[in-house]
């Protein structure tokens, strides 16, 4: 038994799908934080598809596909920024616009220049095949972004939760904004790899979802989310073997089991905690005036007076 | 960083400030105040109040004129933290996981080094802070479960730790309970005394002249400004307000041959409700069948 479960560890493509799984998942995790707070999900699902193109055009022009993709994304991001100045669009509508435009681009790149890189690839990702130069690139990508939040979480928090004041303090917030695109772009770049670019939103949204329903606290929330994303992405990518499944599909579906657990289970932000609220504050309205039950009061305002 | 002896200034001169959509917001718009003053700026929604504070905070950049803080650009009195915001409650997100001591912790970001650490004199500004507001027992509570004053008392803590000279304070008595409000007035009285420069955005006229010494009254351009007696006039109030204001005059004169003794109310957008000689309320404020005892003058 302990033998069979020891198998994949066998296998050096193995240990380095784990591996780099658990890493892209603990970076992307720790993004995933300011991502959902700021508001910025779809977003993060709109920069993972327009990286496409760059990897495309990269791979055609034999660059690394890494340094493609990131301009790519970054190009997107800077067109949308743009295009919702400019016009009396919404936000949305823009983001929509200008994805689809930059993913199908690639998707015909990639279809017209047959190259070294196939479509399958790019979109459902391989871990298992990953090159070792490749894995190079992911690892100095997670590298840096994660040594960047590191240094510079503190002022990427103050600039979600109130930029006025962030500019008050003489931050740089123009800089801030771009810095978040920049680790937003880079990590979709290193988790298409791990899951595919269909699945990037995912690393990027579900940790950060997670662990904001089980906390009040900024700290401990990053501390959640990327020990979450480390778990999925090593516990995924193990999975993977015995599953003879996708990587990205069993990282992904892992992450949602958990979210689905905080959703119903979460001590406070839980669907349960809320219910058993509910029923308190309808138990206590019920004994102070039975005529004029007060019914249900919304679970997060329960405290404020 | 914000050292005392400088003498403090903010002088906004000939401020033309115009959108990308080629809205005019400000037109020609001239003041100054000086050390030691609180100073209400009043006008109607829309009025550019919100800009002007922008403009003085260098989040927007004039199309004409200047605005200079201690004789010197708004961006220089950025990066030495002089002037702190104090914002409305809307424009801030209420579930943010962070709690009241992270809040107030924001305002020491701006003196700390590049990694935000704080030390214990950090630490010790954040905690007089919270105490001068009345919240140091609230300090671990989620920022989404306080009420609406202790909310509005927590960013106020947030600017008095960022040690800013010059508070901008946007609409403070909004949704604000009476004794909260009576704190704030306290304290920026005392903040007064310290020399700061207190401009607060206000459509609140009856407490004006209780804590202001000086007015600005804006619409899209500065109409008047000055020491609040002589400004807030119903002359230069029908000015900033035009239709919106509402004018209620009370007779109180006792007998019909005794000086005459009338009351002026003033009010913006709120309504007040007023009751007649028979005690029943009076639409729209119109005296009808117990004759003009009130007069709504609409202007």
């Amino acid at each position: 038994m302990m033998e069979s479960l020891l198998v994949p560890f066998q296998y050096e493509y193995m240990v380095k799908a784990i591996l780099l799984s658990g890493l892209i998942g603990a970076v992307c995790a720790f993004l995933s934080c300011f991502i959902t707070l700021k508001g910025w999900s779809l977003m993060g699902d709109a920069l993972s598809h327009a990286i496409v193109p760059g990897v495309a055009v990269a791979s055609i022009l034999g660059l690394p596909f890494s340094l493609g993709a990131f301009v790519a994304g970054l190009l997107a991001a800077v067109g949308m920024g743009w295009v919702k100045h400019r016009s009396r669009l919404r936000e949305d509508a823009v983001i929509g616009v200008v994805f689809t435009t930059w993913f199908a681009l690639g998707v015909l790149l990639l279809s017209v220049f047959p190259s070294s890189i196939n479509l399958r690839t790019i979109i459902f990702g391989n871990i298992l095949g990953i090159s070792d130069q490749d894995i190079i690139q992911v690892i100095c990508i997670a590298g840096l972004s994660l040594g960047v939040l590191l240094v510079k979480w503190r002022d990427l928090l103050v600039y979600c939760f109130d930029a006025s004041h962030a500019r008050s303090l003489g931050m740089n917030t123009t800089f801030l904004h771009f810095l978040l695109l920049a680790l937003l772009s880079a990590t979709a770049v290193a988790a298409m790899q791990t899951v595919g670019a269909v699945l990037v939103v995912a690393m990027l949204v579900t940790p950060g979802a997670t662990a904001y329903l089980l906390t009040d606290r900024f700290g401990r929330m990053i501390l959640l989310a990327t020990g979450m994303g480390l778990f999925c992405g090593i516990a995924g990518a193990y999975a993977s073997y015995f599953l003879d499944g996708s990587t990205g599909g069993c990282i992904v579906v892992l992450q949602t089991v958990l979210f689905l657990l905080a959703l119903v289970l979460a001590p406070k932000h839980g669907l349960l905690a809320a219910r058993t609220r509910r029923r308190e504050a309808r138990a206590v309205a019920g004994a102070l005036a039975p005529s004029t039950a007060k019914g249900s009061q919304p679970p997060s305002s329960s405290i404020s007076a | 960083m914000s050292d005392a002896s400088t003498p403090l200034s903010i002088e906004v001169t000939d401020v033309t400030v115009a959108y990308t959509n080629g809205n005019v917001a400000l037109r020609d718009t001239t003041f100054s105040l000086h050390s030691g003053t609180v100073c209400a700026l009043v006008g109607v929604n829309g009025s550019g109040k919100s800009t002007l504070f922008k403009v003085i905070m260098g989040f927007l950049k004039p199309a004409k004129g200047t605005v200079r803080i201690g004789g010197r650009p708004v961006k220089e009195a950025q990066k030495r933290n002089l002037v702190a915001y104090v914002p409305q409650s809307e424009e801030v997100d209420w579930t943010f996981p962070v709690s009241v001591w992270d809040v107030v912790m924001m305002g020491r970001y701006g003196s700390m080094n590049f990694l935000r650490i704080p030390r214990e004199e950090d630490r010790r500004i954040v905690r007089e802070s919270l105490e001068r507001v009345g919240m140091s027992e609230y300090k671990d509570r989620q920022i989404g479960e306080l009420s609406g004053g202790q909310k509005k008392r927590v960013f106020l803590a947030r600017a008095l730790a960022q040690r800013g000279r010059i508070m901008l304070l946007d609409e403070p008595f909004t949704g604000v309970d009476v004794k909260t409000e009576t704190a704030i007035i306290d304290l920026l009285e005392e903040l007064r005394e310290d020399g700061h420069i207190i401009l607060v955005s206000t459509h609140n006229l009856g407490s004006v002249p209780e804590f202001c010494d000086r007015v600005v009254l804006v619409n899209r351009t500065v109409l008047a400004s000055g020491p609040t007696a002589q400004i807030f006039t119903e002359e230069n109030l029908a000015k900033a307000f035009g239709g919106v204001l509402r004018h209620f005059k009370f007779d109180h004169t006792d007998l019909p041959g005794s000086a005459r003794n009338e009351v002026l109310l003033l009010s913006d957008d709120e309504r007040p409700l007023l009751l007649g000689q028979d005690g029943a309320p009076k639409r729209s404020g119109v005296g009808t069948k117990t004759g003009p005892l009130v007069e709504d003058s609409r202007k």
